[in-house]
């Protein structure tokens, strides 16, 4: 389960509106599964229907929460034409070379007046849809 | 140790680590990777001088020959001051001065069909900067039994060439261009028909380009593709090559199923050292 302050769902809203009809990811990091920080991420694919976190940022922000002490809650990204789920293009292209046991957070803007968010944890090519609460 | 690199390693690749396409994923599959270079000469001197460079964690160099002046135009992993030493020797060195942080494996040995595959099996890529046909079927043939991609680079004179040999009915190998050597004495080395001296440099640095592809999944590798460079008329031309059905190593019924040490040009043996490589005999370029 992954519990979720609406103040983090309005900042990746306010950054997945930024950047549609592109596809906007970014990383969820806090301690002990408690977030605490949301990085909004450039999308190095500039693409509506993939992401892949632009490297010379994810290297800026790594580094920010090795001072810091924190760790990677989740990954982050919109789709802007289709639901909440992992696609096969997530599934293929997902950056879990770093993150091994990552969970996703992915959010629908279909309708963009009412975003979908749903949380996923990725093991061995697999997606399984875990709780997520927003407090 | 952000993203699983120490600060030292983020210091040394942070401008590949920054790199989208290749990032912090591509930098660790380079470091984990093991690549040899058959030669120290021509094209191996920039293609293993990118590859430390790039931080192929494990890079090997073979080669047998020593370091002569006339190398010293073209062969720049050597310097004056090496003439005479072992080239191997002194490409260790070299490589070693550009990237202290990786494995440098040096073979000071001529490849032959009985050290052939013990000295290619632990590699992922093969770098081919021979230039000599011997060596170059011996290359192709065991990369090809033991499922190694090689990479390929020949340079003549103005006119360089390069492909990637990725063994599979999907894309050919060196024999389904050229089934057999050709004759001892038809066809000149660099010793007896000279080579621009710039020309290694680009082929080998594409051949390091193309090792560094494969091993990052980057871009589409010349697999089924002979890239040809013109430096006179500073053109390059890529011409698709197919896998052949009947090449004799890599098609449905293979005739040559186990190494074979051609003749050496020159009237050399199999296994006998040149005296020196102005007489075309030597491993590289």
């Amino acid at each position: 389960m992954i519990e979720l302050d609406r103040g983090f769902l309005d900042e990746m809203v306010e950054h997945g509106l930024a950047v549609f009809p592109n596809e906007a990811c970014g990383l969820l990091a806090g301690k002990e599964d408690r977030p605490i920080k949301f990085f909004p991420m450039r999308n190095a694919d500039a693409s509506s229907d993939r992401f892949s976190l632009d490297p010379g940022e994810h290297l800026i922000v790594a580094r920010e929460m090795d001072q810091e002490g924190w760790e990677l809650l989740a990954i982050f990204h919109t789709h802007t034409h289709s639901g909440s789920y992992m696609s096969d293009t997530d599934l293929k292209h997902a950056p879990t070379w770093y993150y091994p046991e990552a969970r996703y957070l992915v959010m629908s803007l279909l309708d963009r007046s009412d975003p979908l968010v749903k949380a996923f944890r990725v093991v061995d090519g697999i997606a399984t849809e875990e709780e997520l609460v927003i407090a | 140790m952000s993203l699983g690199f120490t600060e030292a390693q983020v210091q040394r690749y942070a401008r590949h680590i920054i790199l989208p396409g290749i990032g912090g994923e591509g930098q660790r599959k380079l470091l984990d990777s093991k690549v040899l270079c058959i030669g120290a000469g021509g094209l191996g001197s920039p293609a293993a001088m990118y590859m430390a460079a790039a931080g192929v964690g494990t890079l090997g160099i073979l080669d047998f020959d020593k370091v002569d002046e006339s190398n010293l135009q073209r062969q720049i992993i050597h310097s004056t001051a090496d003439i005479g030493r072992p080239k191997v020797e002194s490409a260790t060195d070299r490589l070693r001065a550009i990237n202290p942080t990786i494995d440098v494996v040096p073979y000071d040995t001529i490849l032959t069909s009985d050290n052939a595959f013990e000295i290619l099996e632990p590699w992922d890529v093969v770098v081919d900067g021979t230039d000599n046909f011997p060596v170059r079927y011996l290359v192709n043939d065991a990369t090809q039994m033991l499922g190694k991609p090689l990479v390929y680079g020949s340079i003549y004179q103005f006119d360089g060439q390069a492909t990637v040999f990725m063994p599979g009915q999907d894309a050919p190998c060196y024999r389904c261009l050229f089934p057999q050597p050709p004759p001892p004495g038809t066809v000149p080395s660099c010793a007896e028909g000279g080579v621009f001296g710039v020309l290694p440099g680009i082929v080998g640095s594409i051949q390091a380009t193309e090792a560094i592809k494969l091993i990052t999944g980057l871009g589409e590798p010349l697999i089924g593709k002979l890239l040809i460079f013109d430096a006179l008329a500073m053109e390059f031309t890529t011409v698709k090559i197919r896998w052949d059905a009947d090449c004799p190593v890599c098609g449905k019924e293979p005739t040559v199923t186990e190494l074979i040490d051609y003749d050496w040009f020159c009237g050399l043996t199999p296994g006998q050292v040149p005296p020196e490589a102005e007489h075309g005999v030597s491993t590289t370029a």
